[in-house]
């Protein structure tokens, strides 16, 4: 799918969902679902040498067998190492996530103790107190 | 940011056919246009237009971040306080997307975050004498 504006630049466009989104003038950096908006907001890896292999460059290779199967060898390599790497930076980031809920688990916790005592926990203390009324009654009856 | 409070949601002939305002036809200019219309250069040359009858205001009153033609003056000078025009400000002040940073996104090379760019207002009062001359 093509889009020629009238200043004569070309866009290029990979489905139509993402014509569509261009005509009503979205921005692919605040898009939920474009890779723009995942790398923007920090939801991926964005700075790596994973990452530099592959890139349009303009600059023409003259085909040698040798340099072709050993390209094709590392692009396998560089793929498998960039899928770890970017798994591994997702997992990282969700940490944080399950710091923050224990942390907020542990401070309600704090917050309603007093629903979790047990219920055999208040009445030695009650009867406690009532032995100690009635003794007291007892010494006033005698009084 | 919330989202902003909505005022009049029948009348507004814009909101009648909304795919209208998509056709190609209707097409208005892209945010990385205006940032190429901000150049000194660009800039200078749109907002000191010749006189023109076809266009509103004879293409006198252009709010250059908008990319709209006002009737006069005081028009301008009310637009400028709006709401449309404060929300396309903020707009401008991203760097605009290119075919280079949906490539990086994409995982050719790493990301570089978009830098932040200085847009205000144009200045209207020199604006103003250049516009009482002609007339």
């Amino acid at each position: 799918m093509m889009f020629v504006r009238n200043d004569c630049k070309v866009f290029r466009f990979c489905k139509s969902k993402c014509h569509k989104n261009f005509k009503k003038k979205r921005n692919p950096r605040k898009t939920r679902w474009t890779k723009a908006f995942r790398k923007a907001a920090g939801k991926e890896l964005t700075v790596d040498n994973s990452l530099e292999f592959e890139k349009r460059r303009n600059i023409p290779v003259k085909y040698k067998r040798d340099l072709w199967n050993k390209t094709v060898e590392t692009m396998k390599k560089v793929e498998a190492i960039k899928h770890k790497r970017q798994a591994q930076f997702i997992m990282n980031r969700l940490k944080k996530g399950k710091e923050l809920e224990k942390a907020e688990a542990v401070n309600e916790v704090k917050k309603n103790i007093h629903l979790i005592k047990a219920p055999h926990a208040r009445q030695a203390k009650q009867l406690e107190e009532k032995m100690v009324q009635k003794l007291a009654d007892d010494v006033e009856m005698k009084d | 940011m919330g989202k902003s409070k909505q005022v009049g949601n029948h009348k507004s002939d814009k909101k009648k056919n909304i795919a209208k305002t998509w056709k190609t036809k209707r097409r208005t200019k892209d945010l990385d246009q205006i940032h190429a219309d901000m150049l000194p250069a660009n800039a200078a040359k749109l907002l000191q237009q010749e006189v023109d009858y076809d266009v509103t205001g004879c293409a006198q009153h252009y709010c250059l971040h908008c990319a709209r033609y006002f009737v006069n003056l005081k028009t301008l000078k009310e637009h400028f306080k709006t709401k449309v025009h404060k929300k396309r400000l903020k707009q401008l002040r991203e760097e605009p997307y290119t075919q280079a940073e949906a490539e990086r996104a994409a995982g050719m090379g790493s990301y570089v975050p978009p830098r932040s760019v200085e847009v205000h207002t144009q200045q209207v009062e020199e604006h103003m004498d250049s516009t009482e001359a002609p007339a």
